[in-house]
């Protein structure tokens, strides 16, 4: 199945998207360095259009490196509507717990949790902090409003099991905005992937004009 | 008086919206550069009275093109305009020298008060 125009993104609306995504995950990265003494490295956003088919091989040719991934995924709904997922390099889980304890973060709800229970809901919260401020953030900009769904954690898996239970509807494109980022302390980086479909493009066509009218 | 702006950032869509939130009643000079290693390059050319700074850019970052356009003039006023406005981003630019930071989106009456700033220390130096 093949992209239709009225789907693709003109290069000033991807554009516009690029800064707007830039100004969301840097918000995003300052809600998360509140809470963790760290400061989040940030990339320059990068936005492609494809066929959802094509998804799960994009996604693993970025992750590929990774001994191990964790994920954090969620979906979130509004005129922009997708999902959300959150991409951490092997051993990012743990390298959290010990940022969160030395920031003197409150630990002690967890500390008769075993490792992997404490791992997991420290990617929640972190991905919780992430993405909400990120999508937030970029449809508050865009004057939407989103819900979301609990995040969604898989904790230390090889990339090929961690992302082989996902679904994509093949008669979708998708609009992949892509963030790496790393942490100057601790060894913890990984990718942000906001996934939207065509179900979204045409009102972010407009949103996107809206938005930089106020700059005209 | 201000007139010479240079503009440093990699995404011609913020290069646009800073310019829009000027007056365009003050005569102002626009210059642009599209990375930290050409915005470095168009300062040593131009020395403009003010440039406006991204920080994360391909080829040369804004930090390491504020460090070097400091090495060369210490009263450079360079303002940054950034979305990472994490706590340790903002002071290790102010560190390295920068004037100020704005956050992006940029609001014309921050950017009209930072130029504002900008005049009056630019008047005392002279």
């Amino acid at each position: 199945m093949e992209i239709h125009e009225d789907q693709i993104l003109t290069g000033e609306e991807g554009e516009i998207l690029q800064e707007i995504m830039n100004i969301a995950f840097g918000k995003s990265a300052a809600d998360l360095a509140d809470v963790i003494d760290t400061h989040v490295v940030l990339s320059i956003p990068f936005i492609k259009i494809m066929q959802v088919t094509e998804l799960p091989v994009y996604i693993r040719d970025h992750v590929k490196d990774y001994k191990k991934i964790s994920i954090v995924e969620q979906n979130f709904w509004g005129r922009f509507k997708g999902d959300a997922l959150l991409i951490f390099s092997s051993g990012s889980g743990k390298e959290l717990i010990a940022m969160l304890q030395h920031g003197q973060v409150e630990m002690s709800s967890f500390e008769s949790d075993p490792i992997d229970i404490l791992e997991r809901e420290t990617l929640m919260e972190v991905g919780n902090i992430l993405i909400g401020a990120c999508v937030g953030k970029l449809a508050e900009l865009l004057k939407d409003v989103v819900t979301y769904t609990p995040p969604m954690v898989v904790v230390e898996r090889y990339y090929t099991d961690a992302l082989s239970g996902k679904q994509f509807d093949a008669d979708k494109t998708a609009i992949v905005l892509k963030t790496d980022f790393s942490f100057t302390e601790g060894n913890v980086s990984g990718f942000l992937f906001l996934v939207t479909s065509n179900d979204s493009i045409k009102w972010l066509k407009d949103a996107l004009r809206i938005f930089i009218e106020q700059y005209e | 008086m201000i007139k010479k702006l240079l503009i440093v950032d990699d995404s011609p869509i913020a290069r646009k919206m800073l310019k829009s939130c000027l007056p365009k009643d003050q005569g102002f000079e626009f210059y642009e550069a599209c990375d930290g290693k050409d915005g470095v390059e168009k300062y040593l050319n131009l020395r403009p009275d003010i440039t406006f700074m991204d920080l994360t850019m391909p080829v040369m970052t804004g930090y390491e093109a504020i460090e070097e356009i400091m090495k060369h003039d210490k009263n450079a006023l360079i303002i940054v305009v950034t979305a990472d406005v994490q706590m340790k981003a903002i002071t290790t630019v102010l560190d390295l020298g920068a004037y100020m930071v704005l956050r992006k989106p940029l609001k014309k009456e921050d950017l009209l008060a930072a130029i504002m700033k900008a005049q009056d220390t630019l008047q005392k130096v002279q």
